[in-house]
C-alpha cells in the first residue's frame, strides 16, 4: 500500500479525533451561545421575525455568528501540532513511513471540513428560527476565517507550544495595534499593515454573512495572509526538529 | 571480550552497512544563550544482522542519538545516514520499528485501536491489518487488554503495547530504547526470547538500555557512551575474550568444601557454601575449576561478581568522569 494511500486512509482517524475532541465541544459551545443569542431576539420580536433585518438586533446576530466562527477555529486548531510534540505522540507516529508535513497538512484540511460541518449543523438550526439567516453565506465565511485565522494558528502551533494563547495574543494584539496606530499616517501605520488583517473581519463578516458578498480585495487579503502562514508552518515543520 | 576501535566501526567486512553516524554533534542552546553539548564527535556504524547495544549513564546522550537517528532532531554537526540516505528521509520512506523510552500514546485510545491506527500509518494493507494486530497482541500477551483504554494500562502492559506497535511491520531496522523498563521478570525473559527470534541476517537492531546484563545477553557489540561521547565499543562474544585481570567470581559448592582452599588459597567464605575467588583470566578459572572437580568437589554455580561488560562500563564511565 502506498504511503499516500495509507495517509489518506488515516484521515478517517483524524476526522474521528476531530469529531470527539473538538467537534463536540464546538457544537456544545455553539448551541449554548446560539441559544443565548437567538432566544432574546425571538422574545423581543415575537411574531415580527421577518423584520429582523431592519432591526438593530441584526448586526448583533452577525457579530455573534462571527465571534462563534472565530472561537470554533481556535478550538479546532488548538494544539494541532504542538500537542503531539509536547506530549511525545510524534515518536510513534513518525517512526512509521509518514511525512509529518503531509500528515499535518491533512489534519488541517480535516479540521476545515469538521468546522464547516459543525457550522452547517448550527446554521441549519439558526435558519429554522431566522429564515433570513443564510446557511451558504455563513459557511463561506466559516471557510474563509478557517483559512485566514487557521493558517496563522497552524504556524503558531508549529512554532510554539503555547499556541492557543499565542494565537489569541496575535489576534487581539493586532486589533489593538491597528486601532492605536492604523490611522496615524506615519511609519507605525505602515508597520501595522503587516499584522494579521483582523480589522477587515467585522466588515467581511457583516457583508459576507449578511449579503453573501464582500470586497474581493478584503477576501483575498485574508485568504492570502492565512495561506502564507500555513505554508510557512509547513516549511518550518520540514526544516525544524520534531523533538523539543 | 575484546575492545574494537573507538570509532565504533562495525567489526565486519561482509555485512552491508546500514546505519552510520559521521562525526555527529548536538548542542542545545537556551534562549539565554547557554549551550549544552549533548553529543560530541560521535561516529558509529551498524551493519546488517547485528544487534547493537547502547549503554551509558543517565544523561549520557543515548536518547539524543536515537532522536537524531529517527530524524526527530537535527545534528548540529555531522550526519546520520541509513542505507546511504539521510536518516529522516529513510524513515519517511521505509519506517523503523521504534520503541521509545517514554511510551507516549494518546491515553484516550483503546489498545487495539491504537495498534490499528499505527498499522494504517505504517502502510499495512487494510486486508492485513487485522492479522498483524492479532499477531502482535498474541505475541505480547495483550489479548485481555485489547479493549482497554491506554490510560487504564499498567506500566508493564503499556510497555508491551509500545513494543507491539514497533513490531507491527516487518521492519529492517528496530530501535528499542529501554525495552524492558517496567516489565516483570517473566516478560523481561519473554522479551529476550522475542528479540532473539527477531534476529535476522538482513535486520539491524539497536537496543539502548541501562541493563548491562540484558545487553550482554542480547547484543553482539555494546557501545558505551558518556557525556555525549563514544567511550568504548565492546564485543560481547566470549570466544575472543581477552584475559581480564583480577576478576572476582562467586563459587557455589554442593560438596567438597574442604577442597576449596587447596585450589583457591585466597578464597573467601561468603557463607551457605559460597566462596569468593579472584582469578586472572578465563584460562586460570577453567584450570582451577577442573582441578577442583577432579578432586571430587561438586560445583553448583560460578557467577562473576560483575559481568565483563559491567567492568568495561565502569572503567569507561570512570575514565570519562
Amino acid at each position: 500500500m502506498s504511503r499516500a494511500a495509507s495517509l489518506a486512509r488515516y484521515s478517517l482517524w483524524q476526522f474521528r479525533d476531530f469529531a470527539l475532541e473538538r467537534g463536540l465541544p464546538i457544537l456544545i459551545i455553539s448551541f449554548l451561545w446560539g441559544y443565548a443569542l437567538i432566544a432574546p431576539i425571538r422574545g423581543a420580536l415575537g411574531s415580527q421575525m421577518d423584520s429582523v433585518l431592519a432591526s438593530p438586533i441584526w448586526p448583533l446576530v452577525l457579530q455573534g455568528a462571527s465571534t462563534l466562527v472565530t472561537l470554533s477555529v481556535l478550538i479546532a486548531l488548538n494544539g494541532m501540532v504542538s500537542s503531539d510534540r509536547k506530549l511525545g505522540y510524534y515518536r510513534f507516529l513518525f517512526s512509521k513511513p509518514v511525512n509529518p508535513v503531509l500528515y499535518y497538512a491533512q489534519a488541517f484540511f480535516v479540521g476545515l471540513i469538521g468546522v464547516v460541518l459543525s457550522m452547517l449543523l448550527l446554521s441549519g438550526l439558526v435558519h429554522t428560527i431566522l429564515p433570513i439567516f443564510s446557511i451558504v453565506n455563513f459557511l463561506l465565511y466559516t471557510a474563509l476565517i478557517y483559512v485566514a485565522m487557521g493558517g496563522i494558528g497552524f504556524f503558531v502551533s508549529v512554532a510554539t507550544r503555547f499556541d492557543w494563547v499565542s494565537l489569541a495574543a496575535v489576534w487581539l494584539g493586532s486589533r489593538i495595534l491597528r486601532s492605536l496606530y492604523g490611522a496615524k499616517g506615519d511609519w507605525r501605520s505602515k508597520a501595522v499593515e503587516l499584522l494579521p488583517p483582523v480589522h477587515k473581519l467585522d466588515e467581511v463578516a457583516n457583508s459576507l454573512i449578511g449579503t453573501g458578498t464582500a470586497h474581493a480585495t478584503d477576501v483575498l487579503w485574508l485568504l492570502g495572509y492565512g495561506a502564507l502562514f500555513f505554508v510557512l508552518g509547513l516549511v518550518l515543520l520540514r526544516w525544524g526538529s520534531l523533538a523539543e | 571480550m575484546a575492545d574494537v576501535p573507538q570509532t565504533g566501526d562495525a567489526n565486519s567486512h561482509t555485512a552491508a552497512l546500514v546505519i552510520e553516524f559521521k562525526n555527529v554533534g548536538k548542542t542545545y542552546k537556551s534562549l539565554l544563550g547557554n549551550s549544552v553539548k549533548a553529543v560530541e564527535e560521535f561516529s558509529l556504524t551498524a551493519v546488517e544482522g547485528e544487534i547493537l547495544g547502547i549503554a551509558g549513564p543517565n544523561g549520557a546522550g543515548k536518547t539524543t542519538l536515537i532522536a537524531m537517528m529517527l530524524g526527530y532532531l537535527r545534528p548540529t554537526t555531522g550526519t546520520v545516514e541509513i542505507n546511504g540516505m539521510h536518516a529522516r528521509q529513510y524513515v519517511e520512506r521505509n519506517g523503523i520499528g521504534y520503541l521509545s523510552e517514554l511510551i507516549a500514546i494518546n491515553p484516550k485510545w483503546r489498545a487495539e485501536t491504537a495498534l490499528v491506527r499505527f498499522a494504517t500509518l505504517a502502510g499495512i494493507a487494510p486486508s492485513e491489518i487485522r492479522t498483524r494486530v492479532d499477531y502482535v497482541v498474541d505475541l505480547l500477551g495483550l489479548a485481555e487488554h485489547r479493549t482497554k483504554k491506554v490510560k487504564a494500562l499498567s506500566k508493564g502492559n503499556l510497555q508491551r503495547l509500545g513494543l507491539a506497535q514497533a513490531l507491527l511491520r516487518d521492519e529492517q531496522i528496530l530501535v528499542l530504547d529501554e525495552p524492558t523498563h517496567g516489565l516483570d521478570p517473566v516478560w523481561t525473559q519473554r522479551f529476550r526470547d522475542i528479540v532473539e527470534d527477531l534476529r535476522r541476517p538482513d535486520r539491524t537492531i539497536l537496543i539502548a538500555s541501562h541493563n548491562l546484563d540484558e545487553l550482554q545477553r542480547l547484543a553482539d557489540r555494546v557501545v558505551i557512551i558518556d557525556r555525549g561521547r563514544l567511550q568504548r565499543v565492546v564485543s560481547t562474544g566470549y570466544e575472543n575474550a581477552a584475559p581480564v585481570e583480577g576478576t572476582r567470581y562467586r563459587l557455589t559448592l554442593a560438596s567438597g568444601h574442604d577442597l576449596i582452599r587447596t585450589v583457591f588459597p585466597q578464597a573467601e567464605d561468603a557463607g551457605r557454601g559460597e566462596y569468593d575467588v579472584t582469578v586472572h583470566g578465563l584460562a586460570e578459572l577453567n584450570a582451577a575449576l577442573a582441578d577442583l572437580i577432579g578432586r571430587g568437589a561438586l560445583v553448583a554455580s560460578v557467577v562473576p561478581e560483575r559481568s565483563v561488560l559491567e567492568q568495561q562500563f565502569r572503567e569507561a564511565v570512570g575514565e570519562s568522569q
